[in-house]
């Protein structure tokens, strides 16, 4: 019994809830899509006692839920998961899959794809609707040098996987309501044929400046030690480093370990923060395999603001304030 | 014990031409080397290979040049090679890519007890090929697994995924896809290298030695199409913003979103913020 | 005549510099700094034949071709010149002559302690007095029957301080010295044997060259490589497969430098633009990569000639004289590049530069070099 209006459905993956917002950016992002296709936004929730992610979800932009409840839900489980929303999507016939590209995602969603021998797209970092109403998918492809947009113009439905924090979920909304469809769950099932042992919380990876996928550099232009000292706390929120430059350690704004530069380390962060540095040769050299790099100095000639992907020009310390009260303020929302 | 390996030729370099009229990726321009990920799963099963004394068959679906990395696979340890090579294979996505290798597996190695593949590429990193397999031949897989261990008829692996460091038990035959952290991958020993060059078991196959309907691989049996492909960072654009700082970091933040929001610490908690 | 490399040249390529990318790279300016042999990498090159590359399988090499041989020097040399140097005189000149001059029983003695990098092999030719002249040393090897009593002092030994297994050229009759030209195979424990303090050299530093000193060193007459006059015959062979080694590394060291330069030039901003947009830039990058691509060519044309079985004694030395004479050019040139900051301990150029003079010195001066070419060029042309 395929649904009447075409619905773009959002795997509900609720693990870690705190950290992993993928899924309340995907509600936000299809709540987008919806608008221009004409559809309606459904969340899909497999689990056991799940009542209070069901809320969140309809709160953040669902207005219809799939649910699954059964004990035998009662943990993450790959094989129970593909084939249940395998069943789901041949009885209601979504238009659009779109899965956050956790771990568990991205070994879950290639395999339903492969059971509803439909298309899937990996990691999407962009979703839109085309004028033919087709979904169009942004992916990178080597390490982000590329960008690949992908469609799947026959098969249905079309699947995505999106990385999470590329979109920016919607505000909680108390008096928001949607429908909840019950389903049981089906007695054929076969049984999960992978065993779970045991399974513990990891603790977090140390980070360095040599690994770190966001780095915050600072240099003689954040003026004093007490101001090189929000940069630890930018970083912090980005769960970044923090590195400096050659005049910079000599000040003893930051340690030895922290310089960046030819003789002495070599960074490759994605995003690169670079706060009060001229661009001397020495510091630009280790800093060469940087991704996106945005720069701040009150000299636009500064080497280091040709070199950059977006040159700011103002007080690197105001600059530096302003990113801090920003991004807490978005981690607060 | 039969292990197969899947792996993949991918461009050494990280810019690449690609045939702005075909819309792929000219890859008989690159430099190849064997995809890292997948050099981490050779040597996970030459390693647990040599313990249970397991042939291991590495295979990889490519052009013709993709020989190379089979004849590096034998010289690091490696039994045998299948390369699957056809014109007709051009342009297929991860659905029609799985499809191919499981319908070579049925053939060449119907007996495996373990596949193991890497967990993504460096080139189009889909980390699909892997689950995609394992659903088309039918049997169990576990993605992202960073160590395995095969015990009676079952394999015992471990992975950290999403937060949480997993034991799970799969029994055999399966599939795993191999994470790229906590492993050296052995170099490879110059005698091996004279060896791969040598005597060697390396089977070419096409489309038709798989018995295949040419409509079902390749750019015709993907369900994916590639619209078009750009390069983001074709010389810097080099934005310049100016103004009050509070006015810079809204302007900065709207027009690189995809940048940079994702950046924002995924683990901190709500409580930290403050 | 196919001149791009065979898949498996690229492979061997491949496979040597992912090694030494990731083990010497880290290194590479700390031990030439400090002058420190890295034993630890030497514990990992071992089981990969690095010091076996051309001894065959029988003996536990990896029974190499010389255009594979030749690869993996350059790119060993192409991160640490040093490295490549220990590499290409252990195999080209330390075991090379066992393999080609010894009996099955020294083959089967000797061989697989140097194939499988337990024993690191030396050359002792030069003495103060003598050098590319084999017939001109006054070590002094006297017949006592069971064994010869050696006595001199060699100088400027490459692997000096490492090696454990060297061999040594001496005159057995100091009033016929070319008839009495012999060479043998000794060992570091026996007694008498004593090795000088390191050479304090401009480049090179991480190779412990040095003086070794024989004092009464018995050595058993089945240590004897081929027979009494045969020295001379043997060092010169010997020399002849040497010079396709220091070539590859010189072209391997030239390499480096020139990647070096290029990438330098595109970062470095002067009058607002890369210095590599500049003419006369360009024109040293242009003339580098000609003369580094002229080189390598050389150097792989000696090797096919030695592989097909012919004499290679001229594309040798040619080779060597001029990978050797560009590889001194191009580090310059890339020094110069690198501008203040190229001549500063902080940037590799500048130990390439260093490295880069001795290729014209050792294993025959690039005028010895031009007297090999010219008598050879002369005699065919008779």
């Amino acid at each position: 019994m395929p649904a009447q209006r075409p619905e773009i459905w959002v795997f509900g993956d609720y693990r870690n809830y705190f950290q992993n917002r993928v899924t309340l950016q995907l509600l936000s992002r299809a709540t987008d899509l919806a608008e221009k296709r004409g559809a309606l936004v459904c969340a899909t929730v497999f689990g056991w006692d799940t009542g209070e992610w069901v809320g969140e979800y309809i709160a953040h932009g669902a207005r219809k839920v799939y649910l699954v409840e059964d004990r035998r839900l009662g943990r993450y489980s790959c094989d129970l998961y593909v084939g249940l929303m395998e069943r789901l999507a041949r009885r209601y016939r979504p238009e659009i899959i779109l899965v956050g590209a956790t771990s568990f995602g991205r070994e879950f969603a290639p395999r339903v794809a492969k059971r509803l021998k439909t298309g899937l797209t990996a990691d999407c970092v962009g979703l839109d609707i085309d004028e033919n109403g087709l979904l169009v998918q942004t992916a990178p492809a080597f390490g982000g040098n590329l960008l690949t947009r992908i469609v799947t113009p026959q098969k249905r439905p079309q699947m995505a996987t999106v990385r999470p924090g590329v979109f920016r979920e919607i505000p909680h909304d108390h008096g928001a309501t949607g429908e909840i469809v019950r389903i049981d769950f089906p007695e054929d099932m076969p049984p999960d044929r992978v065993r779970l042992v045991s399974s513990e919380r990891t603790l977090p990876v140390p980070r360095h400046l040599g690994n770190a996928e966001i780095v915050v550099c600072g240099g003689r232009g954040m003026g004093s030690k007490g101001r090189f000292r929000n940069l630890y706390e930018l970083a912090r929120l980005l769960g970044g480093e923090v590195g400096a430059t050659r005049p910079a350690v000599y000040a003893r704004w930051a340690d030895e370990d922290a310089l960046v530069g030819q003789a002495d380390k070599h960074i490759r962060p994605k995003v690169l923060f670079s706060f009060g540095i001229s661009g001397a040769i020495q510091h630009t050299a280790g800093i060469v395999d940087a991704g996106f790099i945005i720069a701040v100095n009150k000299n636009p000639k500064a080497a280091m603001m040709k070199m950059a992907d977006v040159a700011i020009v103002a007080d690197a310390h105001q600059v530096c304030l302003a990113l801090i009260k920003e991004f807490k303020k978005r981690l607060r929302a | 014990m039969k292990f197969v390996v899947c792996m993949k030729q991918v461009p050494m370099a990280s810019e690449l031409p690609w045939d702005p009229k075909t819309r792929t990726l000219r890859r008989d321009l690159a430099e190849g080397m064997m995809n890292p990920a997948c050099k981490q799963a050779l040597e996970l099963a030459l390693g647990l290979g040599q313990k249970e004394g397991a042939q291991v068959t590495a295979i990889t679906m490519g052009p013709p040049m993709a020989e190379e990395i089979l004849r590096e696979a034998i010289a690091m340890g490696a039994h045998r090679g299948l390369l699957i090579t056809d014109p007709a294979l051009a342009g297929s996505d991860t659905y029609a890519t799985s499809f191919t290798l499981a319908r070579a597996i049925e053939i060449f190695c119907p007996d495996f007890d373990l596949i193991l593949t890497g967990c993504h590429t460096t080139d189009s990193e889909t980390a699909q090929v892997g689950p995609q397999l394992a659903e088309e031949l039918g049997i169990a897989s576990a993605a992202y697994v960073d160590e395995v261990t095969v015990e009676g008829g079952t394999a015992r692996l471990r992975r950290v995924s999403d937060g949480f460091l997993e034991t799970l038990e799969i029994d055999l035959p399966c599939l795993v896809t191999v994470n790229t952290t906590n492993r050296s991958p052995r170099y490879v020993p110059l005698s091996g290298l004279e060896d791969a060059f040598g005597e060697v078991n390396i089977l070419s196959v096409g489309v038709a030695d798989l018995g295949i309907d040419p409509a079902l691989v390749g750019a015709d049996g993907s369900p994916t199409r590639i619209v078009d492909v750009t390069a983001p960072r074709s010389g810097k654009e080099n934005v310049v913003l100016t103004g009050a700082p509070k006015k810079i970091v809204e302007e900065l933040l709207e027009r690189f979103e995809s940048r940079i929001s994702g950046l924002i610490r995924q683990d901190i908690r709500k409580s930290d913020a403050r | 005549m196919r001149l791009d490399p065979c898949m498996k040249h690229k492979l061997v390529r491949k496979a040597v510099r992912e090694f030494a990318e990731a083990e010497l790279g880290p290194i590479a300016h700390d031990i030439d700094r400090d002058a420190r042999f890295p034993w630890e990498v030497v514990e990992k090159m071992r089981p990969l034949n690095f010091f076996g590359l051309q001894v065959s399988r029988d003996f536990g090499g990896a029974g190499l071709d010389s255009i594979s041989y030749a690869i993996a020097v350059e790119e060993i040399s192409r991160i640490s010149g040093a490295m490549g140097l220990c590499v290409t005189v252990h195999n080209s000149v330390g075991a090379y002559p066992i393999e080609r001059f010894g009996t099955e029983d020294q083959k089967r003695r000797f061989l697989p302690r140097l194939a499988s990098g337990e024993s690191i092999g030396a050359f002792c030719l030069t003495e103060a007095n003598a050098g590319s002249d084999a017939s001109g040393v006054e070590t002094i090897a006297v017949d006592a029957g069971e064994c010869f009593v050696l006595n001199g002092t060699k100088i400027f030994v490459t692997n000096g301080g490492v090696c454990s297994l060297p061999l040594v050229f001496a005159v057995s009759d100091p009033s016929d010295p070319t008839g009495s030209s012999c060479v043998f195979v000794v060992e570091k424990t026996m007694p008498g044997f004593s090795v000088g303090e390191m050479e304090d050299l401009c480049g090179m530093r991480a190779n412990p060259v040095s003086s070794i000193f024989l004092e009464d060193v018995r050595v058993p007459r089945e240590n004897l490589i081929g027979g009494i006059g045969d020295g001379t015959k043997i060092a010169l062979a010997t020399l002849d497969t040497g010079r396709i080694g220091i070539a590859a590394q010189a072209v391997g060291i030239a390499q480096a430098a020139f990647e070096a330069a290029v990438k330098y030039s595109k970062e470095r901003q002067q009058f607002k633009r890369p210095i590599s947009s500049f003419q006369s830039i360009q024109n040293m990058i242009a003339d580098m990569a000609v003369s580094i691509d002229a080189a390598r060519l050389l150097v792989y044309r000696v090797c096919a000639v030695r592989d097909a079985g012919g004499r290679f004694g001229k594309e040798a030395a040619m080779a060597k004289l001029y990978a050797s004479t560009i590889c001194s050019e191009v580090a310059s040139k890339a020094v110069q590049i690198h501008g203040g900051y190229g001549y500063s301990k902080e940037y590799d150029v500048e130990r390439y530069f260093r490295d880069a003079k001795v290729t014209e010195i050792y294993e025959g001066t690039s005028e010895i070099q031009r007297m090999v070419i010219s008598r050879w060029v002369l005699s065919e042309s008779m």
